[in-house]
């Protein structure tokens, strides 16, 4: 297939997981300010911001008010650890409502914020309309009308009514959107590299929100917190992996198993073996790309992403380390697909 | 006749020929059908097909382009659900015109780049073809694939009290066949009872007699000639016709930098390396076809593309230089072109057109600026013309000053009276005005679907139907008997 419209699809791939991913993560942070305390609200933005590696606008003492004068820190130091005496002095209800709102705001709907939801679904479906010839009609109504729903609210519209319910909204347009390319797509390269950039996506994301996830509640370690049971379980609930933990584990939620059980079950449809496992199958099912090199160098190392959390993490105690790793390989993973099958420079003819 | 309410306003001009009325009021023979289920509407059925046609255009995401001065816009057309109809008798016609209009510009254009013996037989001035800008010096001596250097044409036809007149040739990227299409899915899905009982002709299988006709342009001897069609890319107001055409048509849909040319032979960059093309579809105007050869300051072309094409190695559609067949002076010789290469009187007229470069058309022209349409002959879409009848006497001064600045820059004609087709404007039927723009194939054999886009004016009294000018569009119900 045509190396653009392969590239574009790999796009499409990628945004649409992303758009996903955020909205899931928006979903739980609107359900938490109903009733959770407000520290915990807290370290649910501080995780997104984090694994976005994005500073929140306006951080600093007029958004959060705990914090006494350097105006310039970013939110992880403004915040420090949550339960210290800072926490126990930053404002009151309105504050958390009127900080979310903004941050929800920054998260979904601004237009400068390249990784916002609706910049990223709005890439998606730009991606699938310079594309709109590869994929099925079916799939391009499906975003289209999703994309026209989008159009028409702002952050006042959802936030009046159920934020939840528009980040559940846009989250079941993304799934809806890829059953009906499940459903419907024709199995050509066009597919596995749309699937390949979800997936590559898909791990990176969990490798980002797991690093911050253990940046804000460190494992095993004497002086830091592993924080509260709940913040654990927002981390499953992010992965719809509630029902899975308890079936494998107990009701108890011990964050080491948590993470355990998100890097490395199978069955878990967003783990990060399966992403990791699906990237290498796509990689597989493509043909071999014009620059040979770039392309079994990615063949590779697409096998030993994939052996990291099979081999290596079940008998490491430096998960963080491991992340860390896959963090980096994750890129590079990316730069090689990349220059196997979309940029390469020089190729000879096939013969006619 | 019974005058329903949604009728009211519609007034009938006895200058004006209407699509649907006879002169006094009785709907014409082949509209009756309609007319019948137009007033047995109720307001709200109306309004809502209407508002299924509008919203499938959207849903759809059947866009054109707009350039703004901040950043191009996706707009979706105006529709109007009220199809326009054309008895089988009148399109028999149209067929047949259009077939023998079409044969003669390809004998026209193979002339002008070999032998030119219309020049020399002084049916049509040396300078008129070789001043033109579009015509190409470096295509003489060539003949492309079956002697068809227009393969894909989309002609406007207007109607007036004294019939159809072709009021231009659109041979060298003309678009609109996917709104043809789009128009005829909404307006099928939306008034089904109506259009089962009508007995329309199809249009929906334009894409394979596409198809077929790309395919007989291609080099002899290849089996499973790859097609590719030719974008100037997304931003590029027809994006939306080329995606559209490339699925139908089973092509890549590629752009300039998509492609390389490589020992003569043209190839795009695929995910397993380079693939030969051999048919290129081309939707790009042969200024940015090939910067080694046209604009070198082009960045959209294909470096090498003309050399891959003179020697037989791709097709292209259209061949460049086709241009100068439809240059707005050439086409005041059509009628004579039509005699001199197939000895046949011209089934379709041309609307009366002066050269403001010949003296006694200038001071005609000049003389009768309040009347006339005048025309630069570069321009097209409908900018840089003047409409005389509605312009102020300070822009017919100023107009004129441009014209006797560079008189061969223009051409004028009457202003005529486009015939007017009902709308649904605002819950009632008026009258608009419209032109009709049938899509012409030309491969080993000429191909034309029984339909067209039909353009309306939709601005209340407007005779620009161009959709960067406030037009729209509808659909046209060619009847089966």
């Amino acid at each position: 297939m045509l190396a653009r419209s392969a590239q574009g699809l790999y796009w499409m791939g990628r945004y649409l997981e992303r758009a996903d991913h955020l909205c899931r993560l928006l979903r739980l942070q609107a359900e938490a300010l109903v009733d959770r305390p407000i520290a915990e609200i807290y370290n649910g933005w501080n995780r997104i911001y984090s694994c976005l590696d994005r500073q929140p606008p306006g951080s600093g003492p007029d958004l959060f008010p705990g914090n006494d004068g350097d105006s310039n820190a970013g939110m992880l130091q403004v915040m420090g650890v949550p339960g210290t005496a800072a926490w126990q002095r930053s404002g009151g209800d309105e504050y958390t409502l009127a900080d979310s709102f903004t941050l929800a705001d920054d998260l979904t709907f601004e237009r400068s914020n390249p990784d916002s939801v609706w910049n990223c679904f709005a890439m998606g479906r730009e991606n699938a309309r310079q594309m709109r010839h590869c994929i099925s009609a079916e799939m391009w109504r499906s975003l289209n009308l999703a994309y026209l729903r989008i159009q028409q609210v702002d952050i006042l519209d959802i936030w009046s009514a159920s934020p939840e319910a528009f980040y559940l909204e846009i989250d079941a347009d993304i799934d809806n959107f890829m059953g009906v390319a499940a459903a419907t797509m024709y199995r050509d390269e066009g597919w596995h590299f749309m699937q390949l950039g979800r997936y590559i996506e898909r791990a990176q994301l969990a490798v980002a929100l797991f690093l911050s996830q253990i940046e804000l509640f460190p494992l095993n370690s004497p002086n830091g917190s592993e924080g509260s049971e709940s913040d654990w379980i927002a981390l499953l609930r992010m992965y719809h992996a509630m029902a899975a933990y308890n079936r494998a584990y107990s009701v108890e939620v011990a964050p080491p198993q948590v993470l355990d059980l998100l890097v490395t079950d199978p069955l878990l449809p967003d783990s990060l073996c399966r992403s990791l496992d699906m990237a290498a199958a796509e990689l597989t099912a493509i043909a071999t790309g014009p620059d040979w090199r770039s392309d079994a160098a990615a063949r590779r190392l697409a096998g030993r992403l994939a052996a990291l959390v099979h081999y290596d993490w079940p008998d490491t105690n430096d998960q963080r380390g491991i992340l860390t790793r896959l963090e980096i390989h994750c890129r590079e993973l990316h730069s090689l697909v990349s220059a196997a099958f979309f940029d390469y420079a020089h190729a000879r003819p096939a013969m006619p | 006749m019974s005058t329903p309410d949604r009728f009211q306003d519609y007034n009938l001009d006895e200058r004006v020929y209407d699509e649907m009325f006879l002169p006094a009021g009785e709907p014409r023979e082949h509209c009756q059908r309609l007319f019948d289920a137009l007033v047995n509407f109720s307001g709200e059925q109306l309004a809502s097909v209407q508002e299924r046609v509008t919203r499938s255009f959207s849903n759809e995401g059947i866009t054109f382009t707009v350039y703004g001065d901040e950043e191009a816009e996706e707009r979706i057309i105006p529709v109007d659900c009220i199809p326009r109809l054309l008895p089988k008798a009148e399109w028999d016609f149209l067929d047949a015109g259009l077939t023998q209009r079409l044969r003669t510009l390809n004998l026209f254009l193979q002339d002008v780049y070999g032998d030119a013996g219309i020049v020399a037989d002084g049916v049509i001035p040396a300078e008129v073809v070789y001043e033109c800008p579009h015509y190409r010096p470096e295509m003489r001596g060539f003949t492309p694939p079956q002697g068809t250097w227009v393969a894909v044409c989309g002609t406007d036809v207007v109607r007036t009290n004294d019939g159809f007149r072709v009021l231009e040739d659109n041979l060298r990227v003309p678009s609109g066949v996917s709104y043809m299409i789009a128009n005829r899915k909404a307006t099928k899905a939306s008034l089904r009872r109506l259009y089962r009982d009508s007995r329309v002709q199809e249009v929906e299988h334009y894409g394979r007699l596409l198809q077929e006709t790309l395919l007989e342009l291609a080099p002899d001897g290849r089996e499973n000639p790859r097609l590719a069609l030719l974008t100037p890319g997304v931003y590029n107001s027809a994006f939306y016709e080329h995606m559209f055409l490339s699925r139908e048509i089973g092509a890549e849909l590629v752009e300039g930098r998509d492609l390389m040319v490589r020992d003569g032979f043209v190839y795009m960059r695929t995910t397993t390396g380079l693939e030969r093309i051999d048919v290129l579809y081309r939707r790009v105007d042969d200024d940015f076809l090939d910067p080694s050869v046209f604009r070198s300051d082009s960045v959209l072309g294909v470096p090498g593309l003309m050399d891959a094409y003179r020697a037989g190695n791709v097709a292209l559609a259209n061949a460049p230089g086709t241009g100068v067949a439809d240059d707005k002076s050439v086409y005041a010789y059509v009628p004579d072109m039509v005699r001199y290469y197939l000895n046949e009187e011209p089934l379709l007229e041309n609307v009366e057109t002066h050269l403001c470069r010949n003296f006694e058309d200038l001071e005609y022209t000049l003389d009768n600026l309040d009347k006339l349409v005048v025309k630069r002959v570069g321009e097209s879409g409908g900018y840089g013309m003047l409409v005389g009848p509605h312009a102020t006497p300070a822009e017919r001064a100023e107009y004129a000053e441009q014209v006797r600045a560079d008189p061969t820059d223009f051409i004028s004609q009457p202003t005529l009276d486009l015939s007017r087709s009902p709308c649904l404007i605002e819950g009632n039927f008026e009258p608009r005005h419209v032109d009709l723009r049938p899509f012409i194939l030309h491969g080993r054999e000429t191909r034309i679907v029984a339909g067209a886009f039909c353009r309306v004016a939709l601005r209340r009294g407007s005779l620009v139907v161009n959709s960067s000018q406030g037009g729209g569009g509808k659909d046209v119900w060619v009847l089966q008997d």
